[in-house]
C-alpha cells in the first residue's frame, strides 16, 4: 500500500529538486558585520545576474564557525561562499575542506600583488595553495584617550616610544589622575605577543607547528603583563563585558590595543559619546601586528563554484565594493585590496578621532605588518596561554614554569 | 496564638521573597525588551519599562523571527504528537503483555535518559547526512519523539490506572488488540498523555544544538537558533534580541498555565515514571 | 497488578513496540554507537568521516593525562555540590511553607516555581550577566545599600563558582519544590493529625514525622540533580563562556564542547564524554546503594 505511493512521491520530489537546481541561487554564509559587507555588493551582483539571487545565511560569530565545522563535511547544504575570521582560518585550511584557489580555473595566486601582504599570506599554505581571499584587514593599533593623557602631561611619543615608556605612561596616568592604562593585564600580553612576532613566525607556533610558548617573546609578554598587574595599571576587567564598555565610556580606561576594526565598535556602540576624544597610534616600539581580518573561501562541496568565485572576486578585488565596506558607517572595514587602500578616502579626517586621518596610519601599518602564519591549533594555545597567565597573575606562579607547563599541555592537546 | 501569627507572617514573607527572586529575571526580560541596546548597556542599566518596545518589535519583525516561531511550532507539534503516539504504544505493550525481551526494552528506555545529548550530536549529524535528511524538519522532530521517560510514564500509568478486567471484557466483545489500545486504553490515558505532552513540548521548544547543526537554512531556523543568530559577539541589537526572547518564552508559559490546574497529577506522574 | 502472559497475542506486543524501537535504534542507538566509534578516532569533524583515523586507545590515554579534563571534573563535582545542597534545602523549606500556608493557591505556587525551569538558557543569559555585573549590576547595588561589596561575581575564581551555583539553584530549586510538594500532598492526612495528637508540633513534627516520609522523593530528586550536575553546561557557558579565570568555571561538558567544536578534536572529546558517562553511572549507582533502598529493584 505504502509502496504504491512512494514512487509518485519520489517522482514529485525529484521534479521539485531539479526545478530548484535550475532556479540557481548562491548561498553565502557569514558572521555578523560581514553580512553588511555582502549586502553592499548585492546591487552589483543583481545587475550582473538578475536570475541568480544570493541567499545570505548569517549566524553569530562562534555559532557560525562551529557549525561550519560539521557543515563542510556534509554532502548537502554546504554554502557556496563562506566567510571565515582569521582566528578560525588556520583550522579550516588544515582540514582540507576548502577549495584550493591557486588551481585552474581560479588562479588566485595571480592576484597576490593586489592584496595586503600579511593577509594574503595568512590565506595561503606553504605549498602554494590559496584557500581564501582576504576581505578586510585589522592591523594592530593603540587607541588612546588624548584628553586624558594630555591632562596627565603625556604625549603620544611618550606613550608609544618603547614598551618601557608605555609602562611609564601608565604609571604617570595612575599617579596623576588615578586612571587605568589598560582594561586587563591580558591586553598587555596580547599587545606584546602580537607586536613582537617576526615575519614567518606564528603567534603561537612556528611554521612546522611546534609551539613557541617558551620563547623570549612569551617570557617578555608575561613579564610586562605581570608588571601591569602588580603596579595596578589595569582595571582587572574582562573585555566585552558591561563594565568594560562602561569604563571606556566614562574614561576610566585610557588605552586599548586592538585591530583597526575596533574603531567601528568603539564609535558605534561601545562609547559613541566619547567622539573626538580618542586618537589612534601605531603600536609601541614601532612594531606592526596582524590583529584579525575576514576572508572568503569556497567549500570543496559547494554546488556553484564558478558563481561563488565570481562573487568572491566581486567582494575582494573590486575596488568599488571594497571602498563601500570602508565607507559604511556601521562597518568601517579596512580594505585588504591595496588599490582601495590607496583611495583618497583613506586621507579623510575622522571626526571620532578628533579629525585625525587615522586610516592613513592603519594603511601604513597594514602594508608594513609582517606575515604571521596561522596555525590550526592557535585557539588551543591561546586558551592554555591565558590560563598560564592567570596562574602568574593570581597565584604568583613563576613565569618560566607557567610557560613550561603551558607548552607541555599544548603539546599534549595537539599531540600527533 | 500570637506566635502562630508571627510564624504565618514569616512563612508568607519567605514565600514572597522566593517568588520575587524567581520572577525577577522575567521582569528584567520585560524591561530590556523595552529599551535600546545603548540603554541596556548604559550606566546604570535600566530598571523600569522604557519606550523602545514598539521600535524593537518593528526591528524584530524585519528579521525572520516570526517565521522561526512558526517553524518551532511545527517541529514541536510534530515531535510532541509523535512522542505521544510512540510512547503510548510502547507503554501499552509493556504494561499489558508479558513477552521475551521486555526487560531489555525497559533497560533501553532508562539508558536513553542517561545519555548527555550533545555527546551524540556529531555522529548524529553524519548519520542524518547519510540519510539525506539534512535541512529537513524531520531530522529534528523524529529524534525528539524518542523519550525513555515517556515510555516509562505511559507504562506506569496504564499499569496502575486501567483495570485489567476492562481489557478482558473488550476482548470478549471481539475487540482487536489495536482497537483495545485505540478505543479503550488511550481515552483513559488522558492525564498521562497531557503530562507527557507538556514535558515533551517544553523540551522540544527549548532545544538548540540539534536544530542548529541539522537545519542550516535560515528559512528553517527554530526560534532559539534565530535568537542566537541575532546576537553577535558584540554590538548586537540587544533590545531586539530581548524582545524576541520574551516572545520565545511565551509559549512555554502558556503551556504551564494550561497545565497549572493539573499540577499535582502531572508531577506525581513524572516522579513515578522516573522511579 | 502484574501483566500476565497472553498467548493468543504473540506478535502484538512487538508490533506495538515497533515504532519506539525503530526510532530508538535510528536516533539513539546509531548515534550512540557512532560516538563509541569516534572515541577511537582522531581528526577534525570538518574533514568528514573519511578523514578520521583509527588511533586505538590513544584518546583515552590522552584524557587520563589531560590536567584540564581532571580539573573540569573537579569543577563539575564541586559545582554540583555547591548548587545541589542549598537547592534541596531551599526546596524542602519552600515546599513545606507552600503546603502548610498556601492551601488552594498551591497550584499557582507550582506555576511560579516551574517558570525558571522551563525558560531556555539563551533567553536569560543576558539578564543574568547584567544582574551580576560588578560595578553596575543590580545585585552589587543592593549589596552596596547594606554596605557590602562590590563582589566580582564573574571573574573571581571562587565567586564565579558561587554565581554559577546560584544560577543553577535559581533554575532548579522551583522544580524540586514542586517535586517535594507532590510528595507532601500524597502524605496521608491522618499522619499529621496523629502527630499533632502526640504533641509533635513545628520543627519536631517536620523532623520526626514528615521528613522520613519524604525520603524516597529526596533520593529521587537528588539523583536527578546528580545526573543534571554531571552534565552541567548551560549555566557555566552563560556566565563564563571562556571558562573563567584560570578555567575555574569550566565544567566537563563545557570543556568537551570546546574540544569538539572549537578545537576540532572530536575523538578526544568523545572519549572524555564516555569517561564522564561511566563515572556518572558509577556515581549514581553508588549513591543509590548508599541511600536508595531498592530503587533499582523497583525499576526492573
Amino acid at each position: 500500500m505504502k509502496r504504491c505511493l512512494q514512487a509518485p512521491i519520489a517522482a514529485c520530489a525529484l521534479a521539485l529538486l531539479s526545478s530548484a537546481a535550475l532556479a540557481q541561487n548562491l548561498t553565502v554564509a557569514v558572521f555578523p558585520k560581514l553580512d553588511e559587507a555582502v549586502k553592499l555588493a548585492l546591487p552589483v551582483w543583481q545587475q550582473r545576474h538578475p536570475d541568480i539571487p544570493v541567499r545570505l545565511v548569517t549566524l553569530g560569530y562562534a555559532d557560525h564557525h562551529n557549525r561550519l565545522a560539521t557543515q563542510l563535511a556534509g554532502s548537502t547544504g554546504a554554502p557556496d561562499v563562506v566567510g571565515i575570521e582569521s582566528t578560525y582560518l588556520g583550522r579550516f585550511k588544515a582540514a582540507g575542506v576548502l577549495e584550493n584557489l591557486a588551481m585552474t580555473p581560479y588562479h588566485a595566486n595571480r592576484l597576490e600583488a593586489q592584496f595586503v601582504h600579511y593577509a594574503y599570506t595568512q590565506a595561503t599554505a606553504r605549498n602554494g595553495a590559496v584557500y581564501a581571499l582576504p576581505a578586510d584587514v585589522g592591523p594592530g593599533t593603540l587607541f588612546y584617550r588624548k584628553d586624558l593623557f594630555d591632562k596627565a602631561g603625556i604625549n603620544e611619543a611618550d606613550l608609544t616610544g618603547s614598551w618601557a615608556s608605555l609602562l611609564d605612561a601608565g604609571r604617570k596616568l595612575k599617579a596623576r589622575s588615578g586612571l587605568y592604562l589598560l582594561a586587563n593585564a591580558h591586553d598587555m600580553k596580547n599587545l606584546y605577543l602580537r607586536a613582537a612576532a617576526e615575519e614567518g613566525e606564528g603567534l603561537y607556533f612556528d611554521q612546522a607547528g611546534r609551539p613557541l610558548v617558551e620563547s623570549p617573546r612569551f617570557v617578555r609578554a608575561f613579564e610586562l603583563a605581570r608588571t601591569v598587574r602588580r603596579e595596578g595599571l589595569d582595571a582587572k576587567i574582562s573585555p566585552w563585558t558591561n563594565e568594560w564598555a562602561a569604563m571606556l565610556r566614562s574614561g576610566k580606561i585610557a588605552a586599548v590595543g586592538s585591530g583597526s576594526w575596533f574603531a567601528g565598535q568603539l564609535s558605534s556602540w561601545v562609547a559613541p559619546d566619547t567622539a573626538g576624544k580618542w586618537r589612534a597610534a601605531q603600536l609601541p616600539a614601532h612594531r606592526f601586528a596582524a590583529w584579525g581580518g575576514s576572508f572568503y573561501a569556497i567549500p570543496k562541496r559547494a554546488a556553484n563554484k564558478a558563481l561563488a568565485w565570481e562573487f568572491i572576486q566581486l567582494l575582494t578585488t573590486d575596488p568599488k565594493t571594497q571602498l563601500a565596506t570602508m565607507r559604511a558607517p556601521a562597518l568601517q572595514a579596512l580594505p585588504a585590496l591595496v588599490t582601495a587602500l590607496r583611495d583618497p578616502y583613506v586621507d579623510t579626517p575622522m571626526p571620532f578621532f578628533g579629525g585625525q586621518p587615522a586610516r592613513q596610519l592603519w594603511r601604513h601599518a597594514a602594508l608594513a605588518t609582517p606575515a604571521s602564519p596561522l596555525d590550526r591549533n592557535d585557539p588551543v594555545a591561546e586558551e592554555l596561554v591565558n590560563a598560564a597567565l592567570d596562574a602568574v597573575l593570581f597565584k604568583d606562579k613563576d613565569i618560566r614554569a607557567a610557560l613550561r607547563d603551558a607548552r607541555t599541555q599544548i603539546e599534549q592537546r595537539i599531540r600527533r | 496564638m500570637r506566635r502562630a501569627r508571627a510564624g504565618q507572617l514569616l512563612a508568607l514573607l519567605w514565600l514572597a521573597a522566593a517568588a520575587l527572586l524567581m520572577l525577577l529575571p522575567f521582569w528584567n526580560l520585560l524591561v530590556f525588551s523595552s529599551h535600546s541596546s545603548a540603554e541596556i548597556f548604559g550606566l546604570p542599566p535600566p530598571a523600569d519599562i522604557g519606550a523602545q518596545f514598539p521600535a524593537n518589535l518593528q526591528a524584530l519583525s524585519a528579521t525572520p523571527f516570526w517565521q522561526a516561531m512558526f517553524n518551532s511550532a511545527y517541529v514541536v507539534l510534530m515531535s510532541t504528537l509523535l512522542c505521544l503516539a510512540v510512547s503510548s504504544m510502547a507503554g501499552f505493550a509493556l504494561a499489558v503483555y508479558r513477552f521475551r525481551g521486555q526487560s531489555v526494552v525497559l533497560a533501553l528506555a532508562v539508558l536513553g535518559m542517561l545519555l548527555p545529548p550533545f555527546m551524540t550530536v556529531v555522529p548524529y549529524f553524519f548519520w542524518i547526512n547519510q540519510l539525506g535528511w539534512l535541512d529537513q524538519y524531520r531530522a529534528v522532530y523524529m529524534p525528539a519523539a524518542v523519550s525513555g521517560m515517556g515510555v516509562l510514564l505511559m507504562r506506569q500509568y496504564i499499569c496502575s490506572a486501567i483495570p485489567r478486567c476492562l481489557l478482558e471484557i473488550g476482548r470478549l466483545d471481539g475487540c482487536s488488540e489495536w482497537r483495545l489500545y485505540l478505543q479503550i486504553v488511550l481515552p483513559l490515558c488522558k492525564p498521562a498523555l497531557a503530562t507527557l505532552g507538556v514535558v515533551s513540548f517544553i523540551a522540544a521548544w527549548n532545544s538548540f544544538l540539534l536544530p542548529l547543526v541539522v537545519l542550516p537554512s535560515p528559512e528553517h531556523y527554530t526560534v532559539h537558533v534565530a535568537l542566537r543568530a541575532m546576537q553577535s559577539a558584540a554590538g548586537g541589537e540587544w533590545g531586539v534580541v530581548m524582545t524576541g526572547a520574551m516572545f520565545a518564552v511565551l509559549p512555554t508559559l502558556a503551556v504551564l498555565i494550561i497545565a497549572a490546574r493539573h499540577w499535582r497529577s502531572i508531577l506525581s506522574m513524572t516522579a513515578d515514571a522516573e522511579n | 497488578m502484574t501483566p500476565r502472559r497472553l498467548s493468543p497475542h504473540g506478535v502484538a506486543p512487538y508490533l506495538f513496540l515497533a515504532p519506539f524501537l525503530l526510532l530508538f535504534i535510528l536516533f539513539v542507538a546509531v548515534p550512540f554507537a557512532g560516538s563509541l566509534w569516534l572515541a577511537f578516532r582522531h581528526g577534525d569533524a570538518a574533514t568528514g568521516l573519511a578523514g578520521l583515523d583509527y588511533v586505538g586507545w590513544h584518546n583515552f590515554r590522552f584524557a587520563g593525562s589531560d590536567p584540564l579534563f581532571w580539573h573540569s571534573l573537579g569543577n563539575t563535582l564541586m559545582l554540583t555540590v555547591m548548587a545541589g545542597v542549598p537547592q534541596h534545602l531551599l526546596a524542602l523549606g519552600l515546599s513545606w511553607a507552600i503546603y502548610t500556608r498556601l492551601g488552594r493557591a498551591s497550584g499557582w505556587a507550582g506555576f511560579v516555581c516551574m517558570l525558571p525551569y522551563v525558560t531556555s538558557a539563551i533567553a536569560i543569559a543576558l539578564v543574568f550577566m547584567t544582574l551580576l555585573s560588578t560595578e553596575y549590576g543590580l545585585i552589587n547595588r543592593w549589596l552596596a545599600l547594606v554596605g557590602l561589596g562590590p563582589v566580582d561575581w564573574l571573574h573571581d575564581e571562587l565567586w564565579v563558582k558561587v554565581s554559577i551555583a546560584a544560577l543553577v539553584c535559581w533554575r532548579y530549586a522551583g522544580w524540586n519544590t514542586v517535586l517535594y510538594l507532590t510528595a507532601l500532598q500524597a502524605l496521608p492526612a491522618s499522619l499529621l493529625d496523629a502527630a499533632a495528637i502526640d504533641g509533635a508540633t513545628g520543627w519536631r513534627r517536620y523532623w520526626y514525622v514528615v521528613l522520613p516520609q519524604l525520603r524516597p522523593m529526596i533520593v529521587l530528586a537528588s539523583t536527578l540533580t546528580l545526573i543534571g550536575g554531571c552534565q552541567l553546561f548551560d549555566e557555566s557557558f552563560i556566565l563564563a563562556p571562556d571558562g573563567g579565570t584560570s578555567q575555574s568555571a569550566l565544567t566537563t561538558s563545557a570543556y568537551l564542547y570546546r574540544l569538539a567544536f572549537v578545537n576540532g578534536d572530536l575523538g578526544g572529546a568523545t572519549a572524555m564524554a564516555w569517561l564522564l558517562l561511566v563515572s556518572t553511572v558509577t556515581l549514581i549507582v553508588a549513591y543509590q546503594l548508599l541511600w536508595g533502598r531498592g530503587l533499582w529493584r523497583r525499576m526492573a
